[in-house]
């Protein structure tokens, strides 16, 4: 059976906490998803995504706090603003849309955690691997320095 | 010049002193005003409840009818017919549905030439272009006060005079728009602009009473006992009014207020048009005086105004 | 494009964490796996790392290997980041070089499958080696701390703030525009529950802060600009001219008695005149007499000069000019309390054009022993007593349709209180409230408004207000009784409308060169609603009282206190420590585009306009890395967690 290379990208305040929780609770999900820590969702930049695209990801994950909630203040609307219209550019690109996803999810939340990390490891499953033109992708020697 | 001019079905029939008077003070400022051909009743204020939609159909069909004479705007001088117009117009202009609905009976409505008896139909959407205007802002915007004063053949001598707006007249005021309605000027200013003195006093948008003349006759005439007994104390010697229905109300009732309230001396009712068109030379035999229940003619004399005993 | 791998040794501890870990993760498969990893010099695992033999392990080994960064593989660093952080600085290894990979919340309690989860453990910790690899050693920033603070206001709040650090041992700036700190409190008749005398518990207060050797008290000062950061803000004040000499003046009032001019008192809400010099209330602190410039006659050329003619002391001075002067501070105390909504904006209750209906602060004068009726209640427009006093609650607030949606929350209990004490002056008086809801909270509130019910017979009245005008010598007041569903006209001698509480005038112009947040009412915005109600996001400045939002007294002197506190926390520190994981600019590869400054929240970034790159304050930057995200040429990155890491990282989770 595929089995979905998911990157998970978790701010520290709320949704990796919720994912501590999750854990705490002992509550079982999808192994797929590999967290990454940042401080807060809006340290995500679109190159990060495309990168893990091409990394061999065939979904993308960001956690962060509610709206009104970000510990600075308004990252999460920066990071909803820029997956927002980053959507549309990875439809451009030929990656469905949907290989991204963006949830708000809360310390307390570590159920909707699991659930989400279960779901979104299921929906990338139905979408298949990640078929990036090869040919496309600059090999490693060919990259400048 | 010639300007799209709405009645309403009372002026025609119960109070045509007012589209008389409106017509002839018109007349002294040069614009001569034009029905929309086969206009209907307004509907009063039924079209602008929430849940009718085909209501809406007979005041759009005023409005449209004014379009298709290629007009802009409409005046009317009756607070209901100016606030069902206005308000119509709105409820189409920010609600999809209701537009969608009410074009769809307009669109199939035919029209018949009164002259060559010629069929028409399959009209084109209305989407509230036409511009629903009350007279008094029609003359504060558009004839300017300025043009009034200059016309006026026989200023008011100061009279005092109480403006009663009624409630239609300034609200809801998001919709109606015509000013702040705790602190209207509108009014007021066409009175000091035809020579008459405005009286302040705090009943100047208190409800007359309306249609529960019909239902609860006894409400209403406590009502309207109130606004004249207000407008009285505060030193008028008479109330002007927009509306027939206040008219009614505060004129052809009045001695059922006299009945009921014994230490009311009484106090006439004007209609503003009226006031306008006397102040600009129009015979007081046109006024339309004889219909009035108090007696008015004192008012307009060419000699001072009467003393006002409270 | 991958950065400079420097040749660092990395070690690597794998805890078993008893069964919670090892149960699910094979921990000596993976510390084996990690042993040949790039950057790997040592790879252990080890049964509970967090336990004392096993810190003294990581130390020595550190020591051993010359390791210059580790990995604990562990729990989640929530728990003992700080733990292996001290144990790596005691080994000689600067703290920022610490990874903590969980492997336990986010791996072997949450998954089944076994090998599944021993191959992400792998992926996990690999991915911290790429980002230890490339970690430099930060120290913390360090800032000096000026230890003085500013207390902007004069009210209860800014007087108790500045007491409270005064009596800390440090000096405070109490700047007040107008000629006497006192703020509204002292404008009160009696507080509530208490009926205490307001102006005898707080003219004890204004003397103290008058008199405090640590207190320097600038009355009739402004605060003109404030420039700097947490612990070195450089405030520039203006003192305006008062024509007096506050010292030299001995209160003899003889400058008062010959002065033409005649103005409307503002301390007793125009109910009353003073003269152009005047005082604003006899117990002024400091006591002396002030020259209202825009009132008088002239004085550039003089026009009357009476006053100083009369002056023995020869206190008065006509060429008294506006000085400007800069002073250096660590915190600031913003107090600047509230104002009134103006009942101008109540058409439907008269808009302040009828004479008897007035707001509450009208009331409290007429009430005050020392206000203009001598505390015989008696109505503006003619003097006579009213023998019927109709009060109406949330004038201006709780409405969302025209006026201010939110509570005032004082308003329910003044107006008990204003009930109260005119039936205690006019037993045969009638008070009526309308009331939406009796709003009584804090201690001994709701019994005192059942007192005003039931020993002083206030009639409740529970509906809101629609129209109050004028009816010859009376005022009409048009009501509902919602509880039995009646219309209720009341025919008054005097309305009192106890108006909302509204932000200060004139405060935006002060908070917008502060530079802090407020909320869209103009209240001061608080750090988290929840858990920091008494300092502002902005480093440095915190919030005391009405400013912040409607508060009555005593939380208003709580507030004052915390923020003192919090003040006094920031002063008991050596110096500022701030973490050093900010975010700072490559000056190489920044092109002044500045779309980093819009992103920041803490207003940490500034364009150097002159040099044409960003600067960042680090001191203010809290890490977020909002702006490392959004920089198109990769100037902007966060310490230890830059774009490469990042890469590195994602590089080893995907493919490791």
């Amino acid at each position: 059976m595929f089995e979905p290379q998911i990157m998970s990208f978790l701010c520290k305040w709320c949704t990796s906490a919720a994912a501590d929780l999750a854990g705490t609770s002992r509550l079982h999900y999808a192994p797929n998803p590999v967290n990454l820590r940042v401080m807060c969702s809006s340290r995500v930049d679109p190159q990060h995504i495309l990168y893990a695209f091409k990394e061999g990801a065939d979904g993308v994950f960001i956690g962060g706090c509610h709206p009104g909630d970000c510990h600075y203040v308004e990252g999460n609307y920066k990071t909803l603003r820029r997956v927002t219209l980053f959507k549309r550019m990875l439809d451009d690109l030929g990656i469905d849309s949907r290989r991204l996803r963006l949830e708000w999810i809360s310390a307390a939340e570590g159920k909707k955690y699991a659930q989400v990390m279960d779901e979104f490891t299921e929906q990338i499953r139905g979408l298949g691997p990640l078929q990036l033109n090869e040919n496309a992708l600059m090999k490693e020697e060919e990259k400048d320095e | 010049m010639k300007v799209h001019y709405y009645p309403g079905c009372t002026l025609k029939e119960k109070t045509t002193a007012l589209d008389v008077s409106t017509r002839e003070a018109m007349k002294c400022l040069d614009i001569e005003l034009v029905e929309p051909e086969g206009w209907t009743c307004c509907g009063a204020e039924y079209p602008l409840t929430e849940e009718k939609i085909v209501g809406l159909a007979a005041p759009l069909r005023v409005l449209r009818q004014v379009r298709e004479e290629n007009g802009d705007f409409v005046i009317t001088t009756c607070s209901f017919c100016y606030a069902v117009l206005k308000r119509a117009n709105k409820a189409i202009k920010d609600d999809p549905l209701k537009h969608k609905r009410v074009n769809a009976y307009l669109r199939d409505d035919i029209k018949i030439n009164a002259l060559t008896k010629e069929k028409t139909t399959g009209f084109e959407d209305y989407n509230g272009e036409v511009r629903v205007l009350h007279l008094l802002e029609y003359l504060r915007d558009h004839v300017g006060y300025q043009k009034i004063r200059s016309r006026l053949k026989r200023p008011f001598g100061g009279l005092p005079v109480a403006a009663y707006y009624g409630c239609r007249l300034l609200r809801p005021a998001k919709d109606m728009d015509l000013g702040e309605p705790d602190d209207p000027r509108l009014f007021e200013e066409f009175l000091e602009a035809v020579g008459a003195t405005p009286v302040d006093y705090p009943f100047k948008q208190e409800c007359c009473g309306s249609y529960l003349s019909v239902s609860l006759p006894d409400a209403a005439t406590e009502a309207s006992y109130r606004v004249l007994r207000s407008a009285r104390s505060n030193g008028a010697a008479a109330i002007t009014v927009t509306c027939p229905l206040c008219f009614y109300n505060m004129d052809r009732r009045q001695d059922k207020i006299k009945e009921a309230f014994l230490d009311f001396p009484g106090l006439p009712v004007l209609f503003f048009t009226q006031i306008l068109a006397w102040a600009l030379g129009v015979e007081k035999t046109v006024l339309g005086l004889n219909q009035h229940a108090v007696p008015a003619d004192d008012l307009f004399r060419d000699a001072p105004a009467p003393e006002v005993t409270l | 494009m991958k950065g400079q791998k420097k040749t660092k040794r990395i070690g690597v501890f794998v805890c078993h964490c008893g069964v919670n870990i090892a149960g699910v993760v094979d921990v000596e498969k993976v510390a084996k796996t990690l042993t040949d990893y790039p950057g790997v010099a040592f790879s252990t695992n080890y049964i509970y790392v967090c336990s004392d033999p096993g810190q003294q392990m990581i130390i020595d080994t550190i020591k051993e290997k010359k390791l210059d960064g580790i990995i604990v593989a562990a729990c989640s660093p929530t728990l003992h980041e700080k733990t292996f952080q001290e144990a790596a600085r005691l080994a000689g290894l600067n703290p920022y070089q610490i990874e903590i990979a969980n492997i336990r919340e986010q791996d072997s309690w949450v998954h089944v499958d076994k090998d599944k989860a021993t191959k992400k453990a792998v992926k996990i910790i690999k991915a911290h080696v790429e980002k230890a690899v490339r970690n430099e050693s930060l120290e913390p920033i360090k800032v000096e701390v000026h230890r003085r603070a500013l207390v902007i206001g004069g009210g209860i709040s800014g007087i108790q703030a500045a007491l409270d650090i005064a009596d800390h041992g440090y000096e405070v700036l109490l700047v007040e525009k107008n000629p006497s700190i006192g703020g509204k409190m002292i404008q009160l008749s009696e507080t509530f529950p208490t009926l205490d005398c307001s102006q005898c518990i707080m003219t004890p207060k204004m003397v103290e802060a008058s008199r405090h050797p640590r207190i320097k008290l600038l009355t009739y000062h402004e605060v003109e600009s404030v420039s700097g950061f947490v612990g070195n803000f450089k405030v520039r004040i203006k003192k305006k001219p008062r024509y007096v000499d506050a010292v030299l003046c001995n209160l003899c009032a003889e400058c008062e008695k010959v002065c033409p001019q005649i103005v409307p008192d503002e301390f007793n809400m125009g109910l009353s005149f003073r003269k152009a010099i005047y005082m604003p209330f006899p117990q002024a602190v400091p006591g002396t007499y002030t020259l209202d410039a825009e009132h008088c006659l002239g004085l550039n050329p003089v026009r009357c000069g009476k006053c100083k003619d009369v002056c023995e002391k020869k206190a008065i001075s006509y060429e008294m000019q506006e000085t400007i002067f800069e002073e250096e501070v660590g915190a600031i105390v913003v107090a600047t309390g509230y104002d009134l909504y103006s009942m101008q904006a109540l058409g439907e209750y008269g808009g302040e054009k009828i004479p008897d209906v007035i707001n509450g602060l009208e009331f409290e004068r007429i009430l005050s022993a020392s206000g203009p009726t001598a505390g015989i209640i008696r109505r503006p427009s003619d003097g006579k007593v009213p023998k019927s006093v109709v009060f109406v609650q949330c004038s201006g607030s709780r409405d969302t349709e025209k006026h201010n949606p939110y509570c005032s929350k004082i308003c329910c209990m003044y107006t008990a209180k204003h009930a109260m004490l005119y039936k205690h002056r006019v037993p045969d008086g009638q008070a009526i409230v309308f009331y939406i809801d009796v709003r009584t909270g804090g201690k001994a509130f709701d019994e005192f408004y059942q007192r005003t019910i039931e020993e002083d017979k206030v009639l409740y009245i529970r509906g809101k207000v629609s129209k109050i005008f004028k009816d010859g010598d009376k005022v009409v007041v048009w009501g509902v009784d919602t509880l039995t569903g009646k219309k209720v006209e009341v025919e008054a001698d005097m309305v009192v409308l106890a108006m909302a509480m509204v932000k200060a005038e004139g405060v935006g112009d002060l908070l917008r060169k502060l530079k802090i947040q407020t909320d869209i009412h103009g209240w001061l915005a608080e750090a988290h609603p929840k858990l920091r109600p008494v300092e502002s996001l902005n480093a440095g400045f915190y919030l005391a009282g009405c400013a912040h939002g409607p508060k009555d007294i005593p939380e208003a002197v709580a507030q004052a206190s915390a923020a003192a506190a919090k003040v006094g926390d920031l002063f008991a520190q050596k110096e500022l420590s701030h973490e050093p994981t900010v975010v700072p600019v490559d000056e190489d590869k920044c092109s002044g585009c500045a779309i980093c400054i819009t992103m920041c929240p803490y207003q940490a970034r500034t364009l150097d306009t002159e040099r044409g790159v960003v600067v960042v304050n680090e001191i203010l930057c809290e890490g977020c890395g909002a702006c490392a995200a959004a920089c198109p040429s990769g100037a902007a990155q966060q310490r230890n967690q830059t774009d490469d890491q990042i890469f590195s990282m994602v590089t080893a989770m995907m493919k490791g």
